[in-house]
């Protein structure tokens, strides 16, 4: 507990974390919700005939889960990462380890406090953005005079829970790679090429390459974005790094694969951090 | 104790030492002698290859024993965005004691007034007395300070040091650590030199200075030297510059020889002790480096 409360103090004072948020905040209402209403609001001529309503219904309360949750197996994976790198590869760069495992509390029971606190700095980064989008919805019903239906709740708390699994996986992943190369510059690096590039390219190649499409069914995008398809997000399939073509996993495959990405992620960082000596500034 | 850390890297090699509770204990050696990695594998950061220790009864790293050692290792590394007060709150969370101890230890080291900046506006002497303070703040019965001095302004060190002794008052044990032996010359009541990883002497300041000499500058010299080596009880007589000798004997004989030399006509113009500096008596001995049986 002693461990939880320093790791929690530690995160309400870095900046650092909090603007993550913000800019993780703004990312899915630019990209989910002003982006699409200035499309709905803009000159139709562009848009194929019927667009107009599916645009509006989309970016409407009763949609908004569904229309948020396809920001998190990407954006919200890609900051969870990033979020974990810093969890763990800042006291790599500082040299505190030194400080923090010669106090009385073990290795582990520190690694231990600091990956609950990070389980809870998660929660904002899933509810308020949630929040915001709810919100963001709101406002362009009443703008454009529609009723306000809320979706199931049943279905929002499965959504909020879905999302802070994959950025639970993501950060996991970040966490690892911060431990194995004992810092951040290199652990984020790694992070994104490993999230953006090399998934992408296992994704895109697993539909021509059959060794690879089973590989596909075994990356993290593929878990996060089976998650969301089963809570009825449209999943864009469009060419780029956020692309998903690979085939859906089922429910129970996907959770489990998620929660298989903690479960490994933090048993090869505990072990790590359990029996490597603390050197110098690492 | 042996520390590899590469096949060609021995940081610590067949180190034996014993630190007595109480005392004020420097740790000597040059740059890279194994200083560092032995203070490391005391508290249990650093796992010795061979070899094991035991601290206040206990073993390394373990937190029984961690709850009652304080210890500054290498250049105080805090978190940059905290305050020194948030720092040491933090510390005091991991270490299970309460925050009463943060003001006490704060004063101690007359950093309340700058406590509540932020750690990365300190100067370098602020982060070593920060250092110091967290390292007191479980009022620990062992305190290990590696290089407490380092990269401070002399008076710095002059105010480091003093901060040192009056820590070391008591029956708290202080483990020190520093390349430069003037410093712990001033502060220890027994010192180890360290070299290639292994311990080559250790001793009483007074052991490790060869003992007292006496300095006499007396002419004729060479008449002078053939009287005293004809006294009983004296052992080697070197002669440095042309008019002065250097003799082991013992110190309360020096009235009697300064008797027999002005007796016999010698003009005696200087007789005193003279004492080699801790810093020579290292550097000869690191010149060599038979361990310590």
């Amino acid at each position: 507990m002693n461990s939880l409360l320093a790791q929690l103090l530690l995160v309400r004072k870095r900046k650092a974390y909090w603007t993550l948020l913000g800019f993780w905040i703004v990312l899915p209402m630019l990209f989910s919700y002003l982006l699409p209403y200035f499309a709905f609001t803009s000159d139709s001529n562009f848009r194929p005939r019927g667009l107009d309503k599916v645009l509006l219904t989309e970016l409407l309360p009763q949609n908004f889960v569904n229309n948020i949750l396809a920001s998190f197996p990407f954006f919200g994976g890609t900051i969870a990462l990033i979020i974990g790198v810093l969890f763990v590869g800042s006291e790599y760069s500082w040299g505190t380890l030194t400080y923090a495992f010669t106090q009385k509390a073990s290795r582990l029971k520190v690694f231990g406090g600091k990956m609950a606190a990070l389980g809870i700095v998660l929660i904002p980064f899933v509810v308020l953005v949630f929040m915001f989008a709810f919100l963001a919805s709101l406002l362009i019903a009443m703008r454009e005079g529609q009723a306000v239906e809320l979706p199931p709740l049943l279905l929002t708390m499965k959504a909020l829970g879905a999302c802070w699994l994959i950025m639970a996986a993501w950060s996991s992943v970040g966490v690892m790679i911060a431990v194995l190369s004992r810092g951040t510059a290199l652990a984020i690096g790694l992070g994104i090429i490993y999230a953006l590039v090399i998934e992408n390219f296992i994704t895109v190649f697993g539909r021509q390459i059959e060794a690879l499409s089973t590989l596909s069914q075994f990356l993290v995008r593929t878990s996060g974005y089976s998650l969301i398809y089963s809570l009825g997000a449209t999943v864009q399939s469009a060419a780029g790094p956020g692309s998903f073509f690979g085939e859906y996993l089922s429910v129970a495959r996907s959770c489990a694969m998620l929660g298989g990405f903690v479960a490994v992620a933090l048993a090869i960082s505990a072990a790590v951090i359990r029996w490597r000596d603390v050197v110098g500034n690492s | 104790m042996t520390k590899r850390y590469r096949p060609d890297v021995m940081a610590v090699n067949g180190l034996n030492m014993k630190v007595q509770r109480g005392e004020v204990y420097g740790f000597v050696g040059p740059n890279g002698a194994g200083k560092t990695t032995t203070l490391r594998i005391l508290v249990g950061l650093v796992r010795p290859t061979s070899g094991s220790c035991e601290i206040l009864g206990g073993k390394p790293g373990s937190s029984d024993t961690l709850s009652r050692v304080g210890a500054l290792i290498e250049t105080p590394a805090f978190y940059p965005y905290l305050s020194g007060r948030d720092n040491l709150r933090v510390l005091s969370r991991l270490a299970g004691i309460d925050y009463s101890r943060i003001e006490p230890v704060l004063e101690e080291v007359e950093l309340t007034g700058r406590a509540d900046d932020r750690f990365k506006t300190y100067s370098l002497g602020m982060k070593q007395r920060l250092g110091i303070a967290a390292a007191m703040l479980k009022d620990p019965e062992l305190l290990i300070l590696d290089e407490p001095t380092n990269g401070l302004d002399p008076a710095g060190m002059v105010e480091m040091r003093q901060l040192i002794r009056q820590l070391g008052q008591g029956d708290r044990t202080v483990l020190i650590s520093s390349h430069l032996m003037g410093e712990l010359e001033q502060i220890c009541d027994r010192i180890g030199i360290v070299k290639d990883g292994r311990l080559i002497k250790e001793g009483t300041l007074e052991e490790l200075r060869h003992g007292a000499r006496l300095r006499i500058k007396a002419r004729p010299i060479d008449r002078a030297r053939v009287l005293i080596g004809g006294l009983g009880g004296v052992g080697q007589i070197n002669t440095i510059e042309d008019d002065i000798l250097l003799v082991e004997v013992d110190l309360a004989r020096a009235a009697e020889i300064n008797r027999l030399l002005v007796g016999e006509g010698i003009e005696v113009s200087e007789l005193c002790m003279a004492q080699d500096s801790l810093e020579s008596a290292f550097l000869s001995l690191t010149e060599e480096s038979d361990p310590v049986e």
